[in-house]
């Protein structure tokens, strides 16, 4: 689609992240590489559990120190790279140069201060401005956020308002420092269906507005269709397919994409049977030899229960598939 | 704020009742005020005269109305022991308990809440089991056991502070540490948990991710949301250091209240014990409603609600 100029903001290079819990590590995220360039919108696809979050979460230098760290890999921002960088060089990069939304808006937001308070503590934690300046930005940054009625909005708690207002305060938020990159993590699940659109539509303008590079986490397609550039499909950790937004949902390649596509019911076929993937995702304790996805997959061959298959590079895009099948709906 | 005005309403009910049920147990503790007011060598002609003089030969209700009512009109009466002015009494004695009541309630939050902070924060630490072992020993140790260490260490062998008396900085400070040590205990082990409790909260996240430092994160957000339920439990400080008050006056030798409530009830001062009991009930449901009252202004969900 947007095949402008780009400009590599985020690169993820061969990521690992290991969890431990009650004294054994596992691997969840097993060497994932993604980049993120200005003015487009990628999507990380994959079910619940497959690495997604916690992949957001480790560029932010967001993980749970006490379950989750970085086992090898790199994350470079304009070059830079953020594991190396001390504490208080990670906080000026948040929010200041790579910004977050978090899925669920009724309990992100902090209940016993004002959504003004709360929007001038971060922006006075990064600009040098006097508390009327920081209020006059924070009502530009919640009336670009599209939250009606900014200024009154700033003596709000956030229990008084609703769930899409909740989830622009936190587009305010994320945005009222003009960040060059903007991770959500399905930002949009947690609302109503109703909103979502809206939600969606107020975070696309910003992000073309500014030009932005923007990570979209979601699980849902439909969201995946309507605004992504790009599109990296992620199961049990890994990356399985990568391509631009057509070429991935006209001609998805592997086997999973090709599931999760062929899981979206169709509106014209009534009382059509639903389709779903037969199994699930292995859990993070167990890692087969061969493909990771070879126990659900309908067209699985021996070599793919041997050998481990390598992200390779195609005509489109990149794909992790030994035996890879034309999609047929 | 409808709220607030309507924990009033359940405040006068609470003490319509427990004033009810003082008068009837100080009635029904057995005894007779006449043993204590009068010699032995008293006639029994005369016992029932000095009865009739005071109106306890009147049914006990009659009584109960005769005595709110001037209660209510500002006049509970004198000591029948010494003739010694209520008012004046409870000016003297009230105003040594608050002095100890109120620094032993704030020692309970001054200390206990910086300490279940840097519990919570130093998990599993060496700080964090030391101060979690302190905290168990500190609710386990009852408090006259407590007076009496205290007392032995500091008094009798460091001669650092006095054993007893009062009302000196100096004396203040071992009947107040002894009066809040299981509130300190409690308040510690309540925070830590509350902290821990919120530390794991989403909004923490998006506060890290706007970049604020751990110790904004922590110091401001958190602890500010985990001050909900101390606060909300402040009341039932409140009444522990009044009851405990009984005890640890008597044995730190302190003229508040509570010693004044104990000589009574030994000596059978009828008047005294119950105008001093009705006034530590007051002091523990109004304590309470303070404590909601704080409560609610604490918390924006319930401040601006219904």
């Amino acid at each position: 689609m947007n095949q402008t100029v780009h400009d590599e903001l985020v690169e993820i290079r061969d990521l690992r992240i290991s969890i431990h819990s009650e004294g054994s590590f596992f691997e969840v995220v097993k060497g994932v590489s993604l980049s993120i360039r200005a003015n487009e919108i990628v999507c990380l696809v994959g079910e619940s559990g497959c690495g997604k979050s916690i992949t957001a979460l480790s560029v932010m230098g967001l993980l749970p120190a006490d379950v989750a760290g970085v086992t090898g890999g790199e994350i470079f921002y304009r070059g830079q790279s953020l594991l190396g960088l001390s504490p208080r060089e990670m906080r000026r990069v948040r929010s200041e140069e790579i910004a977050m939304i978090f899925q669920d808006p009724t309990t992100s937001l902090d209940p016993v201060f004002t959504i003004g308070s709360l929007l001038k503590e971060v922006i006075r934690a990064h600009r040098d401005v006097s508390r009327s300046e920081a209020e006059e930005l924070a009502v530009r940054a919640l009336e670009e956020a599209q939250l009606p009625d900014a200024r009154k909005r700033l003596r709000s708690y956030p229990h008084e308002l609703s769930g899409g207002m909740r989830q622009r305060v936190m587009i305010a938020l994320a945005t009222a420092l003009n960040p060059a990159v903007l991770i959500a993590d399905e930002p949009t699940t947690a609302l109503d269906v109703t909103v979502q659109a809206q939600i969606l539509e107020s975070l696309r303008t910003r992000q073309k507005e500014r030009k932005m590079g923007m990570l979209l986490i979601t699980h849902d397609l439909a969201v995946v269709a309507a605004v992504a550039d790009r599109v990296a499909v992620m199961y049990s950790g890994e990356i399985v397919e990568e391509a631009s937004v057509n070429d991935l949902f006209d001609n998805p390649k592997h086997p999973y994409t090709q599931g999760l596509l062929g899981a979206i019911p169709d509106i014209t076929a009534r009382r059509g049977a639903l389709h779903a993937i037969p199994g699930r995702v292995p859990p993070p304790q167990v890692t087969p030899p061969g493909c990771e996805f070879a126990p659900r997959c309908a067209h699985s061959i021996e070599s793919c229960w041997e050998e481990h298959p390598v992200l390779l590079p195609t005509s489109v895009g990149k794909l992790r598939c030994i035996n890879p099948q034309p999609y047929s709906t | 704020m409808k709220r607030i005005i309507g924990r009033l309403g359940y405040m006068l009910i609470v003490l319509i009742v427990s004033s009810i049920a003082v008068f009837y147990a100080i009635r029904l503790s057995g005894g007779d005020a006449t043993a204590a007011a009068l010699p032995g060598s008293a006639t029994e002609e005369f016992r029932q005269e000095f009865r009739a003089s005071i109106g306890l030969d009147r049914p006990i209700y009659l009584q109960y109305f005769a005595y709110m009512g001037k209660i209510l009109r500002g006049d509970p009466g004198r000591s029948i022991t010494n003739n010694a002015s209520l008012i004046e009494m409870l000016k003297t004695h009230g105003k040594n308990s608050l002095i100890l009541g109120g620094a032993a309630f704030a020692l309970v939050f001054v200390i206990g809440i910086p300490l279940g902070v840097l519990a919570s924060l130093r998990r599993n630490s060496w700080a964090d089991h030391g101060i979690m072992s302190f905290s168990v020993i500190g609710m386990a140790i009852p408090n006259f056991w407590l007076a009496l260490l205290a007392v032995w260490l500091f008094a009798s062998t460091l001669r650092i502070l006095p054993a007893a008396g009062c009302c000196s900085p100096k004396q203040l400070i071992l009947p107040a540490i002894v009066l809040a040590f299981e509130g300190i205990a409690l308040t510690v082990r309540m925070t830590r948990s509350a902290m821990i409790e919120n530390q794991n909260n989403d909004f923490v996240r998006t506060l890290r991710a706007g970049g604020l430092s751990e110790w904004r994160v922590m110091g401001k957000h958190v602890l500010r949301n985990a001050l909900i339920p101390i606060i909300s439990l402040a009341g039932l400080r409140i009444g522990q250091i009044v009851g405990y008050a009984l005890i640890v006056e008597q044995i730190f030798g302190w003229p508040g209240i509570g010693q004044a409530l104990v000589t009574a009830v030994l000596r059978r001062d009828y008047p005294v014990a119950q105008f001093f009991s009705l006034i530590l009930v007051v002091l523990v449901v109004l304590g309470n409603w303070l404590a909601d009252t704080g409560y609610t202004l604490a918390n924006p969900r319930l401040r601006r609600s219904k």
